[in-house]
Formats: C-alpha cells, structure tokens, sequence
C-alpha cells in the first residue's frame, strides 16, 4: 500500500512539472511591459531600405481618469515610432531600440502600404506579415495614396487611434458598398490563385484649411502583387455586385421625364455569376437581384405608383448594369481578373481551363458579360406621398 | 488522489491514540455498571461520592406514606431542574396525597411501580436499575426518586430547559415561504418536522454519542421511502464515532463525510424545517444533533447547493432565470481572478482592442504583477469578511466602509491596484454569496486557479477544471453519486438543475437518492392545471 501511495505521489509531481514545461505556452508578459500596436505602416526609405512606421497606444498619456502626479502630460493618446531595416523583421527589432519593449502586434487593425511599395509588389513584404505568430490573418490591408506614414499621422477628430479609425472605415463598407475590406487572408488566397487579381483600398487625405481627414478614396487594382491601378466607388460597387457584396448603398435614378431624382437605398442584394463556355467563347452570366426602398426624391410628384414603380425600377437596374460595365471595363484596361472569373471557370470547367489558364491574360479581354440586373422597390418608408401643396395632386 | 494521501496520513496517525482511547474507556465504565443497591443510605452515599465537587447537587431526604413509614430521597440538579414542577408533581403527592389515603389502603411503596402508577403525577419517567443509567439521567435533567427498599430509581424528566424561541434563521432568509428555523433544543425541531410530515412512517431513531457530552442524536427518515441500507449505513458511521463530545452538528459531518479530504461538501445542512421536510420527502435522512439549529441531511448532490427552498414556491420561469444566475455566479467567483490573470499575463490577443487599451491604461502606474495583485486584492476581500463576520454588527458595518473606502479607491487612486482589478475581485464576492452552500469550496477553488492562471494562464486554468470536474465526478455521498443527475445523466433528474420544471411535471422522486425499485411516483399523473372544459360546454 505504502509503496503504491509513493508512486502516485512521484507521478503527481510528474504530471505537474510536464504540465510546465510541455505546454510550451508560458510566456508570461505582463500588460506593463508590452506596446500594444494598433496599425503598420510600410514605406520606401532612403537607399532601398524599409521605413516602416508602428502606431503604439500612448497609455499614459490617453489615461481616462485624472493623473495625480501630472507628469503624463497632454500627448497624444498614440504613437508613431518609425524605424528602418533591409527587412520587416529587422524594422520592427529595430523599434525596440526606441520602446524599450518588445512590439505586440497581435492587436495590430490595419497594415498600410505606401504609394511606392504598393508599386513595386506588396509580394516579398507580405511574408513577415503571414508568417508572425502573433500577427492576426484578419488585419486589414490598404494602400496610402502617398506616404503610410502621413496617413498614420493624420489624427482623426472622433476617434482617439488614427488606425482604429482607419480600420472602422473600412469596416463599415457596407453603407455604400462602395469599396471593400480586404484583409492579409484574403489578399494572400487571391494572390495564391494566380489568375485573380487582388483589389484593397486606398487611403487619401484631404487637407482643408487647418484639419486634415483621411477618407478611403477607391480600390486599387493589384495584379500579381504589383499595383496597376485604381477603381473608382461607382466602379468598386461594379464589383460589388458581381461578387454578391453589396450590402447598402444608395442608387441615385433620374426619372425618365428628366423632372428629378428618385433616390433608392438598397436593402438586400443577391448577385449570381455563371460561366457559359461555348466553344471559345466565354460569356458570364450576371444575374443581379436587389431590393430597394425609395428613401428620397426631388420632386412633387407621387412616385408611389405601380407605373411609376415600373419606370424608376427598369432605371435602377440600368444604373447597377452600367456599374459593373464600367467595373468590367476598368479590369479590361488593367488586365487583371478583379472579379475572379477564372476561379470560376476553373470550378464549372476544370478540364478546359487546363488549357487556357496560361493564356487566361489573353482570352481575359475577349469575355463577354450578360447582366441582367432587376430591382424591386419593397417600400416608401415613411412617407406614401410626397410633401406638396394640396393643389398639384390630382 | 490528493484525497486518498490526506486520508491515509490521518489513519496512520490516529491509529496509536485509538488503543489508548479504548482503554481508558472501558476502565470508567466499570465502576458506573453496577446495579442500585435496596439500601437507600448506600445509594445516596455512592452518588454523592461521585458528584463530591458539584455544589449544584440537591439531595432532598424524606418520609412518606399515611404513616411516613417510607423512606425516599429526591436527587436533582438545581440549574437543570424545574424545582417548581418538583415541588407541584413529586413533592406534593408523595409527602401530602400520600397522607390522605386511608389507613385501609396500604400500599407497598418500596416498589417504584406503585409509586409511578398511583401517586406521580407525571409522564415521562424512566425506571433505571443501573447506577450509570442513574448518573446520565441526573446529568440529562432529569429528577431522581430513590426509595429505601427498592433497588430501582426512577428518573422523572420534567420541564423544558431554557430554550430561545422559534425564530426566523439567520442562514437562508426567504422572500416567500415559512420563516420558522430550527432552534437547539432537538426535541422542538423534531416537533417542527413532525409538523410538516404527519405520517405513520416518520420514523425518529435516538442515539446518544459523545462519551462526555451524552448527546442526542436523531436520525429522522420515512420509512416508506428512505433506502433502508441508507439508514444502515448512517447507523453504522454514527456508531463508529467514539469521542468525547459533540458539540455541533459539524462535529458529525466530519466523522461520516464519504470525502473528508475533499474540498467539496457530502453531507449538507440546512436551518429551516420545510427543506428538512422536503428532503426526508425525497428519500433522505435528517440527521439531528441536540444543541445547533443545523440540521444534516444526506445523501447531499452537487445540485443541491444550487437549490433554494424558494424555488419550489414561486412559480417557474423566474426561478429558472435565477438557477441560471446561481450557476454563473459560482462559475464567477471561483474563475473570476483567474481568467482575468491568464487573459491579461498570457492572452492578450484574446482581450477586444479597445478593452486591453482600458486595462493597459489601468495597469499603468501599478507596480505588481497581475496575479500579485490578484493575491493582494482577493486577501484583502477575505479579511474584510472575516472581520465584518466575528465583529459586533455596528463595528462590522465600520470595517465594510473602511475597507470599501481604502480598498476600492484608495488604492485605486494611489496606484497600487487597477481599477479593472477592483471591479473583477468586487465582482468575484459577490458572486461567491449567491451560492452559500459552496462558500468554502469556492474560497479554496479561487485560489486554487488563480495560482494556477499565474503559473501556466489558461492552460493551467483548463488543467485545474478538469482535475475539479473529474475529483467532482468520482464523489460519492452515502452512495449517490455526488453530480447526479447530469453525471450520471438521468433526464427525470434534470427536470430541476439548469431549469426548474413546473411542480406537476416532476412527477418522480430522485431515484439516485431512494434507489428503489418500488412506487417512484410522489403525485398522480396529469395533474397539469387546465380550466374545466366540461363546464364550459354545459353553460353553451
């Protein structure tokens, strides 16, 4: 009895001693000692080097409750610590030169590219990125018009963290759907497809007399890493619809008497694209659904009228098909397969797109695309007739 | 496992005194065994050899009958006797009624018989023949009648001692439901169950335990009900029990839990006489010690703990919200440091961006570690509740403010601790008051994990759950399984843990607890509430 008590004891202390050192998880930090990273920005430096700029939460300074020794002073509540290295990884080593602590990136939001990097490949730079433990696969991926750096240092007026602000604009996409929130799994997918072209947004910064504002202009159009261009919002909701991402957004219908405007939310939208080979010709089907609500108009007529319903509908299917031509164009332009037809013709006809997946740069301008885009008005809101002089109404 | 090594410790320990114990034991009892002798003077001179140093003794010498031609002698303890219920029912009839009766009727007053059948006027006496039954009866109160000539005595047990009154306990205040407790005088709770279950199978067993402290102790079951290897089983632990005293229900639970090296609580105890009532209901056994309002009860389930009298009064759905509570509150207060240890120390990447910048900011001026901190707080929490509990109630509200003031902002404003860490501990106490039964195990739980979320963070954590889960698993309490009924999963059974089912639905006794093959039903079927249709029919 004796001995077998000895032996569960010894086993005991055995399981508590694997439990801490085969885990392999006990990197203790404490709060105190790390740099909280909210955004990255990457730059060309001086002689090909890379200047890469990480926005750290000021803590002592964006402290809520009143600071008794009032030594904090009035900073800013962050922090854009800039460092330079042939590397990423050496940049952001580099840093703790500056901080004192190691940089915690796993709550970093955003990843910036600057004009110039997004110009020369986002590629080679992307693999630190992918590869770093702590580093989400969900930070956003943008693009600064010009220097990530002047994009990070842009404080917004209602939010404390230029990158926290950055990332809540493209996060709330949805409300025009005029552009997308890509992130580092989603650029690194499309850019593994080899046929995909990968699309993120573009941050720019309007300077008005003594603020300045950042606000995401458009999409810019990667192909195969390397920028080649830029979608405008009309045009990014092009694309939108086709790859069935619109969630909101506002359609802007002239009436056909050329009076005014009917102006339409989106509610709900569906967006189905078929391939249809035939031969060696390649035609899309693009079947648009989308429900909308008719939230404004600009004239004293009652709209709300089947015939009326009929007219503003058959123009806002137009304006959706205009869209993703002009999308569709902007990709023929560039060459680069926004929209993923390639993927798909590889799904519907593998055996095909053996062969013509090499040539696909090629074959891609000759596509044609058939829309068919319907809209449905489902309400008025509040109003069932507009606001008139009693007079003009029939 | 920890349990097992506890338990063998303690028995490799025990085992010398427990010889020594058992002969000094039987040496005393020697001397107590021997008979009464008829001689009255011999009798009166041996117990007075024995009492010699108690000046509390009262021997009242006297003669009686028409001709006081008897001799008797009255023992009694003064503080413990009702000197005017002597004087009204002993005294009087024997030295006055006994003078009226006429010369022709002689009686034979050496025998006890005849003194206890004609002349007394009272109920409950005992006859011993014993001098040790004489002695535990003297000591129990009780008033002693020697009579020259008889080598019996009687022992009349008169009055109540002085009890308090029947008042609402301090433990489990209800909102709805009865606001009688017990009170330490057993026979008036026997009386309170009793009063609650008027049946012919309430049986009521009587052992006396505590070779010093001779106290009663009952077990109260239905016999119709209760396992009968169940009461076996708790006759056989309470005859185990060779001590000196008992002082206290608790004293008990120690020598019959299944787990004594277990955190976890097997045998429960309660103050009020309808749960009491319930769980003899349900196939339990009361266990009651003469002198504490707390009542055991086993076998006792995990469950339980979670369980209110009240639940089973109000009506369902908000009882149900409020299991639900309970259950979270004690998940709470026993992770409560824990996880907010390992989340900040090891998974910062698991806090939302916005709250780790709070709590960063928080931590700022702090100059401890996180589950230092934790310590320091959790401490302080501890001694505030002890010192707010053994303090006079206008003192204690004083070290609740004081604390309040120096805990909660004090130290928040001077640096020391984070605020975020005021609001977990706050939070963790008084979550650990929404689960009473389980105080103790989750004071010990709490430090358990936060050292061990300080230690390995989250993985730690998840190591001392699971140890928890399976020590909780392999519990038995007098041979139910102690998470019964979800380990082992028994759907009737759950008709009252996470939600308690309306009354008309649990139609059956727990069968864990009764483990009986005969009638399981405590109600008839159907007995859903539904407005009478056939009347409706007959007024259209």
């Amino acid at each position: 009895m004796r001995k077998k008590t000895c032996l569960s004891m010894v086993k005991l202390v055995l399981y508590f001693f694997m439990m801490l050192t085969l885990s392999g998880c006990l990197g203790a930090r404490e709060i105190n000692d790390l740099e909280i990273v909210i955004g990255m920005g990457v730059d060309k430096g001086e002689g090909g080097q890379i200047s890469l700029t990480a926005q750290i939460v000021n803590v002592s300074s964006s402290g809520g409750r009143p600071s008794s020794s009032g030594g904090g002073g009035e900073g800013k509540p962050f922090w854009n610590v800039s460092s330079k290295g042939d590397s990423i990884f050496e940049a952001v080593r580099q840093i703790t030169h500056m901080t004192g602590n190691r940089l915690f990136i796993s709550h970093n939001q955003a990843v910036i590219f600057g004009n110039d990097i997004a110009a020369e490949g986002l590629q080679k730079y992307l693999d630190f990125f992918l590869r770093a433990h702590e580093m989400r696969p969900t930070a956003l991926i943008l693009v600064a018009e010009d220097k990530a750096s002047d994009v990070m240092d842009t404080k917004p007026e209602t939010e404390k963290y230029p990158a926290l602000n950055i990332a809540k604009l493209v996060e709330t996409y949805g409300f025009t759907s005029h552009l997308y929130k890509v992130n580092m799994k989603d650029f690194a997918s499309s850019l593994m497809s080899g046929t995909t072209a990968q699309i993120a947004p573009l941050l720019s910064i309007v300077k008005e007399e003594e603020s300045e504002d950042i606000y995401v202009s458009g999409m810019v159009v990667f192909k195969d890493g390397k920028m080649v261009g830029k979608l405008s919002h009309d045009e990014a909701r092009g694309l939108l619809w086709v790859l069935g991402k619109v969630e909101s957004g506002v359609l802007d219908v002239s009436l056909p008497d050329g009076k005014g405007k009917a102006i339409l939310e989106i509610m709900k939208a569906k967006g189905q694209v078929t391939p249809v080979m035939e031969d060696d010709k390649i035609t899309f089907q693009i079947k648009i659904k989308a429900e909308t609500s008719l939230s404004e108009q600009t004239t004293t007529e009652n709209l709300a009228t089947n015939e009326m319903f009929e007219k503003i509908q058959e123009a806002s299917a137009e304006i959706i098909h205009q869209e993703i031509m002009a999308a569709f164009d902007k990709s023929k332009e560039f060459n680069a397969d926004i929209f993923g037809f390639g993927e798909m013709l590889h799904k519907k006809y593998s055996e095909q797109w053996k062969k013509i997946e090499k040539n696909w740069d090629e074959i891609y301008p000759t596509i044609q695309l058939n829309i068919n885009a319907e809209t449905k008005i489902i309400k008025t809101d509040l109003l069932k007739k507009p606001v008139s002089p009693k007079k003009e109404e029939k | 496992m920890l349990g097992y090594i506890f338990r063998k410790f303690l028995f490799n320990n025990s085992l010398k005194s427990k010889d020594k114990y058992m002969n000094e034991n039987t040496d005393t009892a020697g001397s107590n065994g021997d008979p009464l002798s008829s001689d009255l003077d011999k009798n009166l001179a041996v117990i007075k050899e024995i009492l010699r140093d108690s000046s509390d003794v009262t021997f009242h010498e006297f003669n009686f009958g028409h001709d006081r031609r008897f001799k008797g002698a009255l023992v009694f303890i003064n503080s413990l006797a009702d000197k005017e219920e002597i004087n009204k029912n002993i005294l009087q009839p024997l030295l006055y009624d006994s003078l009226m009766l006429h010369n022709t009727v002689d009686m034979d007053f050496t025998q006890i018989d005849t003194i206890s059948r004609n002349i007394l006027s009272v109920t409950d006496y005992l006859k011993v023949n014993l001098l040790s039954s004489l002695l535990d009866n003297l000591l129990a109160g009780s008033a002693i009648l020697l009579i020259h000539g008889s080598n019996e005595a009687l022992a009349v047990r008169l009055g109540k001692g002085k009890s308090r009154s029947i008042e609402e306990p301090g433990t489990e205040v209800v909102v709805r439901g009865p606001r009688e407790g017990f009170i330490e005088d057993v026979s008036v709770n026997i009386a309170l169950i009793r009063r609650k279950i008027k049946d012919t199978d309430l049986c009521v067993e009587r052992f006396v335990m505590g070779d010093k402290s001779k106290t009663d102790v009952y077990i109260v079951y239905i016999r119709s009900l209760v396992n009968p290897k169940l009461i076996e089983e708790i006759r056989r632990r309470l005859n185990r029990v060779k001590i000196e005293a008992i002082l206290e229900s608790g004293y008990i639970e120690q020598y019959i839990e299944d787990s004594p090296g277990s955190i976890f609580p097997t045998v429960s105890n309660c103050e009020k006489p309808d749960k009491v009532a319930a769980k003899i209901l349900e196939g339990r056994a009361a266990i009651l010690v003469d002198g504490t309002p707390f009542v055991l009860v086993v076998p006792m389930v995990f469950i339980e703990s979670f369980q209110s009298v009240e639940d089973y009064y109000a009506r369902p759905f908000f009882v149900s919200i409020i299991r639900i509570i309970r259950f979270l509150s004690y998940i709470i207060s026993t992770l409560g440091p824990a996880i907010y240890v390992a989340l900040t120390v090891f998974h910062q990447e698991l806090i939302p961006t916005q709250l780790l910048i709070s709590i960063a900011e928080g931590r700022e001026r702090v100059p401890f570690p996180a589950i230092l901190e934790a310590f320091l707080m959790l401490f302080a929490f501890d001694l505030l509740r002890e010192a707010g509990v053994r303090l006079p109630k206008p003192v204690g509200q004083t070290v609740g403010i004081v604390g309040a003031i120096v805990l909660g902002q004090a130290s928040v404003e001077a640096g020391l601790i984070s605020p975020i860490m005021v609001i977990v501990v706050s939070a963790t106490a008084i979550a650990s008051f929404a689960v009473p039964a389980q105080t103790d195990s989750g004071t010990v739980l709490r430090y358990i994990y936060l050292a061990l979320a300080g230690i390995a963070g989250g993985f730690g954590v998840i190591m001392g759950l699971l140890a928890t889960l399976l020590h909780l698993a392999s519990l038995r309490s007098f041979g139910t399984p102690y998470l019964w009924p979800v380990v082992p999963l028994n759907l009737a059974g759950l008709k009252d843990v996470f939600f308690r089912m309306p009354l008309w639905s649990m139609t059956k006794r727990p069968t864990a607890i009764t483990w009986d093959d005969g009638d399981p039903y405590n109600q008839g079927p159907g007995l859903m509430p539904s407005p009478n249709t056939q009347d409706n029919s007959d007024s259209q």
